[in-house]
């Protein structure tokens, strides 16, 4: 499993988002066939995804399970029009990445229940897609047209699992500013990909 | 924060300044809850449409990642999972549903975060309503390999939950720790399953033979063994001849894990466990404590 250097694939097209609506209900219906086909549509991505935060092949895979088994207990949570239900399975699995890095982490205050699982397994918050249709290189080109600090401050929030306050520590910037340059790079970013997606 | 206990309100102004750090999962864990508590107020649902607008970036990031593909056994272990959460529940479909409402604030969409802030939850709105959900049910499933193995572990993984709530937390994580390493083989291409049983449900497990004959077991519900006396395993192959895998011991919370190589690795092979009264039978002791047919696992 070495990590290969190339762009995930992107497909958001419609006829798989149908596809992965009509997986959702049977999930939450309770058939495990429709999980099986949810995984195996994306088990590369949430692995992947799950693997760049944590670093740890052993805890990347606790990860995608943990998240499969919050989107078989939760499916009926997913709420149609508010990102696709692979945003919303991927968010999942971004969420709980951070959450295992930061319990890797002893001075990371986090809740108590976070350490019930799989019960109490949480949901993020997830928001309708900025444009469908992305590919790797429109992403990295939107990241790219960053300022160093403003990318540097997005990537140690997704990929590295840092709070802001963490970020605003390790490079020794004022607190106000890590919030300012997160708070712009993703509106500069929004408007590249709109741009991109047009 | 000096109380990161205390959860402060936060004001429209602030929710703003921290909308950035929000979305990309960046606040610490005091702030994250007071800017739920905030969003969560039917007074604010739609009063912060940054929070939107940020977020609808983040989707972009999980598609520059490296691509690294998940190991075999990983599924197994998911669909074992999801079915044994599944038995748990008395066989009820997912999460249970909370009533549709077309006031549902626009931003949230994440009860179950929301429960864990101890903020109020909105309620979420029911992917599709559930008498919908009913009409659609598909009745027939694909019989999958892997669902086939789930259905397995509902009587093998499930057989640690019942030691669960036996109070046998130690023989149930050890069981199930035991199932994982029988699934790694079963993930296996070439791989062999065999669903091990014996009278009232004694010896019950799994076994999974891989394309170089190297067999795993994981079974429960044996009685402990005293002095010399052990568990052999034997395989029975097309000449109906008992051959010896090798004998083990069992303690008190009835679970065993064993492993042995050389085994013949065509579908339809026997494998069995007798109990002998001491290492190194050459024929088995009757009655079979445990047995099951070893199949290549269905396309």
């Amino acid at each position: 499993m070495t990590p290969a250097d190339q762009p995930l694939p992107l497909r958001t097209s419609s006829a798989v988002d149908a596809a992965d609506r009509a997986a959702l209900l049977r999930i939450a219906d309770g058939e495990l066939a429709a999980l099986e086909d949810l995984y195996d549509r994306y088990k590369t991505m949430a692995y992947s995804i799950a693997y760049r935060i944590t670093n740890d092949a052993t805890l990347a895979e606790d990860v995608v399970q943990d998240a499969f088994l919050g989107a078989w207990r939760n499916a009926a949570r997913y709420v149609e029009g508010r990102g696709s239900v692979k945003t919303w399975l991927l968010s999942i699995v971004h969420h709980r990445a951070i959450d295992a890095i930061r319990r890797r982490r002893p001075t990371t205050d986090l809740p108590d229940v976070e350490t019930a699982m799989p019960s109490a397994l949480t949901l993020p918050d997830v928001w309708a897609e900025v444009a469908a249709g992305l590919d790797a290189a429109m992403v990295r080109s939107a990241l790219a047209a960053l300022s160093d600090v403003q990318r540097e401050a997005l990537e140690l929030a997704y990929f590295g699992g840092l709070t802001q306050g963490e970020i605003a520590e390790r490079t020794g910037t004022p607190l106000g500013t890590v919030k300012s340059r997160m708070r712009l790079g993703l509106l500069a970013m929004r408007r590249s990909l709109e741009v991109a997606s047009t | 924060m000096s109380d990161p206990k205390a959860m402060r309100e936060l004001t429209c102004d602030e929710v703003r300044d921290l909308a950035g750090a929000y979305v990309l999962g960046a606040l610490a864990a005091q702030d994250e809850a007071a800017m739920r508590a905030h969003l969560a107020a039917p007074s604010h649902s739609d009063a912060h449409p940054e929070i939107a607008e940020l977020g609808s970036v983040l989707p972009a990031f999980a598609e520059i990642v490296p691509v690294v593909e998940p190991p075999a056994g990983l599924k197994a272990r998911i669909m074992a999972a999801a079915a044994a959460d599944q038995e748990a529940r008395g066989g009820a479909v997912a999460a249970p549903l909370a009533p549709a409402s077309p006031s549902t604030p626009a931003v949230i969409a994440a009860p179950a975060a929301i429960e864990a802030a101890g903020a109020a939850p909105p309620a979420p709105v029911a992917f599709p309503p559930a008498e919908e959900r009913a009409v659609r049910r598909t009745r027939a499933s694909t019989a999958s390999w892997l669902l086939r193995i789930a259905a397995v572990l509902v009587i093998a993984v499930l057989g640690g939950w019942n030691l669960l709530l036996q109070s046998d937390l130690s023989a149930a994580r050890t069981y199930q720790q035991n199932v994982s390493a029988v699934l790694d083989t079963a993930a296996q291409p070439g791989s062999l399953t065999a669903v091990l049983a014996g009278e009232g449900g004694t010896g019950a497990g799994l076994a999974a033979v891989d394309s170089a004959g190297n067999v795993a077991f994981a079974i429960r519900n044996l009685a402990p063994t005293s002095g010399a006396a052990v568990y052999e395993a034997w395989v029975i192959a097309s000449d109906g001849v008992p051959v010896p895998l090798g004998g083990f011991q069992v303690g008190k919370d009835g679970t065993a894990s064993f492993r042995a190589s050389g085994l013949p690795t065509a579908s339809g092979i026997v494998l069995a466990l007798t109990l002998e009264p001491g290492p190194g039978a050459t024929t088995p002791t009757l009655p079979i404590v445990s047995k099951g047919v070893a199949s290549a696992a269905p396309g």
